[in-house]
């Protein structure tokens, strides 16, 4: 090589390295340099246009008030600014008429005006609040997925955590950090080194060549560069906006867009970060397209598909022996599977995502495949936290569903843990740019807070966090190696 | 949403400082006192209403409460589980001053001075601009009070605590923000930190409205602007590397004793035996769920495991190493109560490090504002803000007195434990894990 030899003999000149090795002018190596972008996602502020209920109701008593005014009145006659003071930082209190007509939308809930006030100031949790949601997508998830759409920023707040000792589902998942010894120096001021990228599809374990040195059997993945997707909405919402907003979305910050083949012909919105979901081999599927999704399987559509050259997905819901035939889909040619638990993340025998996705995981690794193809999973994502968590369970990618409608302030209401069952209600007079920014701003926010998880591990890439349970912890696992000893602890004690 | 500009907001003149600290005094008082329904919005899982109100009743009287649950949260795991096997009532010893409380700092044998709070008990980092001076000068004092030892966090070390010095721990952290050979050299122990439990594996962060003209000059850096430290030390690579760090501290104060401060990865225990190998006098772990000034929502119950999981886990190895006799075990990060004390303490560590409860003794809500919330200034309570106003309204002789008194009634109850266990000192109490049952939902 050129290029070693002029190191080794310490005559290495940038330019004659563009020249000889590449074939290149100075100004055309400049110019294929500044090609290289680093990934960015432009998360911008965006105004809310359904509000979300606000956190805190505040009630002044007008007489209490008067009588205090009226006490400090000459209290402190000639201190106005003393007399006119509140005991608020945020504004609650300073409408034109002050505390008579308070601004309880400011209210962070300090709780300072009723601790001073007792006689005459309450402040209450606003139940409207905390009616939206359910028991899995709780208010609190809406409420931060709604600030995360709005910003795209990573929520920093003080004070510790306030919740429950670990929990069902993914919060009994603990994820794991590196102290000293660390295979990386990541942290706070190296995320960018972090890579969110992922590969899609059947990857080969080794090359094979022809006789002319030809590569016969060339990698057909292709590369989004998060680790999550935007799957379908419910088919309870029939909405061309949401598909239109989900596509333009998923383009800006480059992840897939799952929506039904039907809707994707009909709005011509075709293109390589859209997957149509088909049904049979009669669907169309418009230009650009690099992967389609089988709804169910069926092998004829998937040889059809297959053999037009798409990367082909098989939607899978986890119920019966849904990992029976996973497996056989692998032996049929499937490398990509995209896992559906309810909307709770439990499957159809009631386990919950973390073993559902670890068994399906490990089921490939024991057959020796796991690394030639591609898990995604969607259902039961309701916080950033849920995405290194799925991951590590044994998703490459993982689907985004009710977040994604939720970012878009739409309120969700009835049953929320089936599939499809569901009933959305869309902003009115929906704002496409709008919600377009909202999406990115989400996909901001979760990816800077999957860096802060990386990046406390010291892993490097995301690709290699997928089925890595060594860096997580089960809270029930710890709690029997602690507490096993103690009497009245389930299965142990003394 | 308010933008705050500062220079905007100016010092409280007497008569607005007299009314705004007699406000807050007489509704602290009040509310401790049960006058009032527990305000509705105050509390959650793992600081309850009760919790909240019943660390106030005793910053107020230093007695333990009756009508407040002072003992558990309703977090439904970890500490709130477990409850004591006490003794039947007749076996029972005399609550007294000769129930002692008192915890060796220093097990190595190496010469160096031996340092024995009156408690198991010393004041977590928290450091200037995370706080305010005032905060801090109010726990130095109380920590003289009780010949025990509160940390400057990674905030440097304000001319005002030297007068306190011989309480003050000086923290080595990843930025090495305020870090000096004289405060080094003034300090009875050094605290290196490499992780906080709230945030494992991520640093620390000053946001920008919070570090004012004094908080930035302390730290070597300009007004307003946000301060991160990186995580982890970038000049420690390894164990070996980690010696390194504490030789050097050494050399500069050959008399300190030496504090790790770490997190609860999973191999915490690995961690632990390392740096006591390391040179290490007091190994302190800080759990998951402990406090801070700011923090990503996402570390704050993700990363890392809850104290009451790492500490059995570590004492448990240390043992086995055989160095368990060597080396103080401080646990932190979600210790709220004299009832965690002593479950910490059970479950193997040798004491704790308090931090949250020292703030709401002095009237904390837990409202979560402490970054600047949406005003920019901080805390309205005067507490986690160097905003030149609201910093006032806590003033030392005040909050001092109510740690104190917080101190005395968490010192009381100890005690209780104590007895009603048959234990005469508190350093019986370690690992003693058979004193301790663990109760299912609904069971009391």
């Amino acid at each position: 090589m050129v290029l070693s030899a002029e190191l080794e003999h310490g005559s290495f000149a940038p330019e004659s390295v563009a020249s000889e090795v590449w074939g290149l002018t100075r100004g055309e190596a400049r110019q294929r340099a500044d090609t290289y972008q680093r990934y960015h996602i432009e998360a911008l502020p965006t105004e809310e246009k359904w509000k979300i209920p606000r956190r805190f109701n505040v009630k002044v008593g007008k007489f209490g008030l008067a009588k205090m005014i009226f006490k400090e009145f000459f209290q402190y006659f000639g201190h106005w600014e003393t007399v006119f003071s509140r005991p608020c930082t945020y504004g609650v209190f300073s409408g034109p008429i002050g505390g008579f007509s308070p601004r309880p939308d400011l209210c962070v809930g300090c709780l300072r005006c009723e601790v001073q006030h007792p006689d005459f100031v309450t402040v209450t949790p606003n139940g409207e609040l905390r009616a939206l949601g359910d028991k899995y997508l709780t208010y609190q998830h809406i409420y931060t997925i709604d600030q995360e759409a709005m910003r795209g920023t990573v929520p920093v707040r003080g004070q510790g955590y306030r919740g429950r000792f670990g929990g069902p589902g993914f919060d009994g998942m603990f994820t794991d950090m590196s102290e000293i010894v660390r295979p990386s120096r990541d942290g706070i001021h190296g995320r960018e080194l972090i890579g969110t990228s992922v590969d899609i599809g059947a990857k080969p374990m080794h090359l094979e060549f022809d006789t002319e040195g030809n590569i016969t059997n060339p990698p057909t993945t292709f590369t989004i560069q998060l680790p999550f997707i935007f799957d379908a909405p419910p088919t309870t919402l029939e909405s061309d906006a949401v598909a239109r907003i989900y596509v333009e979305a998923a383009e800006q910050v480059d992840t897939l867009a799952i929506l039904p083949a039907k809707s994707i012909e009909r709005l011509g919105l075709a293109g390589p970060n859209v997957v149509p979901i088909v049904t049979c081999s009669g669907c169309s599927v418009g230009p650009g397209t690099r992967m389609v999704e089988l709804a169910t399987w069926n092998h004829e559509t998937y040889a059809h598909f297959a053999a037009q050259g798409y990367a082909v997905g098989v939607r899978l819901e986890m119920t019966g022996e849904w990992l029976s035939t996973l497996l056989e889909m692998q032996s049929a040619g499937v490398t990509i599977f995209h896992l559906l638990s309810d909307h709770h993340g439990r499957s159809g025998d009631g386990r919950f995502l973390i073993e559902t996705l670890k068994e399906a995981h490990m089921a490939l690794v024991e057959k020796g495949v796991r690394d030639e193809v591609t898990l995604l999973g969607s259902g039961g994502i309701a916080g950033a936290d849920n995405l290194p968590k799925g991951i590590i369970s044994g998703l490459d990618a993982v689907g985004l569903d009710h977040v994604l409608l939720i970012a878009m302030q739409a309120r969700l209401s009835g049953d929320m843990q089936s599939r499809d069952t569901v009933t959305v209600q869309l902003p009115k007079k929906l704002d496409e740019a709008w919600a377009v920014q909202r999406l990115v701003n989400l996909s901001c926010s979760w990816r800077d807070q999957m860096l802060e998880i990386l990046g406390a591990m010291g892993v490097r890439e995301v690709r290699r966090l997928r089925g890595e349970f060594g860096r997580s912890m089960m809270c029930s696992e710890l709690e029997a190696e602690a507490f096993g000893e103690i009497e009245g602890f389930p299965g142990g004690g003394r | 949403m308010m933008v705050y500009s500062p220079g905007e907001v100016k010092f409280p003149t007497k008569k607005l400082f007299e009314k705004t600290t007699h406000l807050m005094h007489d509704g602290l008082n009040a509310r401790a006192f049960g006058e009032f329904p527990k305000p509705e919005a105050l509390g959650d899982a793992r600081w309850t209403d009760d919790l909240i109100l019943a660390t106030w009743f005793m910053a107020e009287t230093g007695e333990v409460p009756e009508n407040f649950n002072y003992m558990t949260g309703k977090s439904g795991g970890g500490f709130d589980r477990l409850r004591f096997k006490f003794l039947a009532e007749e076996q029972w010893l005399e609550h007294g001053e000769h129930l002692d409380t008192r915890l060796d700092l220093n097990r190595r044998d190496d010469g160096r001075q031996q340092l024995t709070p009156d408690l198991p008990i010393y004041g977590g980092g928290m450091s200037y601009g995370s706080v305010s001076l005032n905060v801090m000068l109010s726990r130095a004092r109380n920590s003289v009070k009780w010949n025990t030892y509160m940390s400057t966090g990674e905030g440097g070390y304000p001319e005002e605590l030297y007068q306190y010095k011989e309480n003050i721990i000086t923290q080595v952290a990843t930025g090495y923000f305020g870090v000096e050979e004289r405060s080094i050299k003034a300090s009875p122990i050094i605290e290196f930190k490499y992780a906080q439990g709230a945030k494992p594996g991520l640093g620390g962060h000053l946001l920008a409205a919070k570090s004012g003209g004094d908080v930035a000059k302390l730290r070597g850096s300009v007004p307003f602007v946000s301060l991160f430290s990186p995580f982890p030390f970038h000049s420690t690579y390894s164990v070996e590397d980690h010696m390194k760090h504490i030789d050097w501290v050494q050399t500069i104060n050959p008399e300190a004793l030496i504090a790790v401060k770490v997190s609860t990865p999973k191999d915490v225990d690995m961690v632990a035996v390392g740096s006591y190998y390391a040179g290490a006098h007091i190994i302190h772990l800080d759990g998951s769920y402990g406090g801070t000034g700011a923090a990503p929502e996402i570390a704050k119950k993700n990363i890392a495991m809850p104290i009451e999981l790492a500490v059995p886990k570590v004492h448990k190895f240390l043992i086995k190493e055989g160095v368990r006799e060597n080396v103080t075990l401080i646990a932190s990060g979600g210790v709220r109560t004299a009832d965690d004390v002593a479950k910490a303490i059970a479950l193997g560590a040798d004491g704790v490090v308090f931090g949250t409860s020292d703030l709401v003794a002095m009237g904390c809500t837990r409202c979560a504002n402490c970054e600047g919330g949406p005003s920019g200034r901080g805390c309205p309570w005067g507490l986690t803000t160097t905003d030149v106003e609201l910093q006032e309204w806590v003033q030392p002789d005040w909050a001092e007195k109510r740690l104190d008194n917080y101190y005395i009634a968490v010192q009381w109850r100890l005690r209780d434990i104590m007895r009603k266990l048959g234990l005469s000192h508190i350093s019986e109490l370690r690992g003693r894990t058979d004193l301790l049952r663990y109760v299912n939902g609904g069971e009391q």
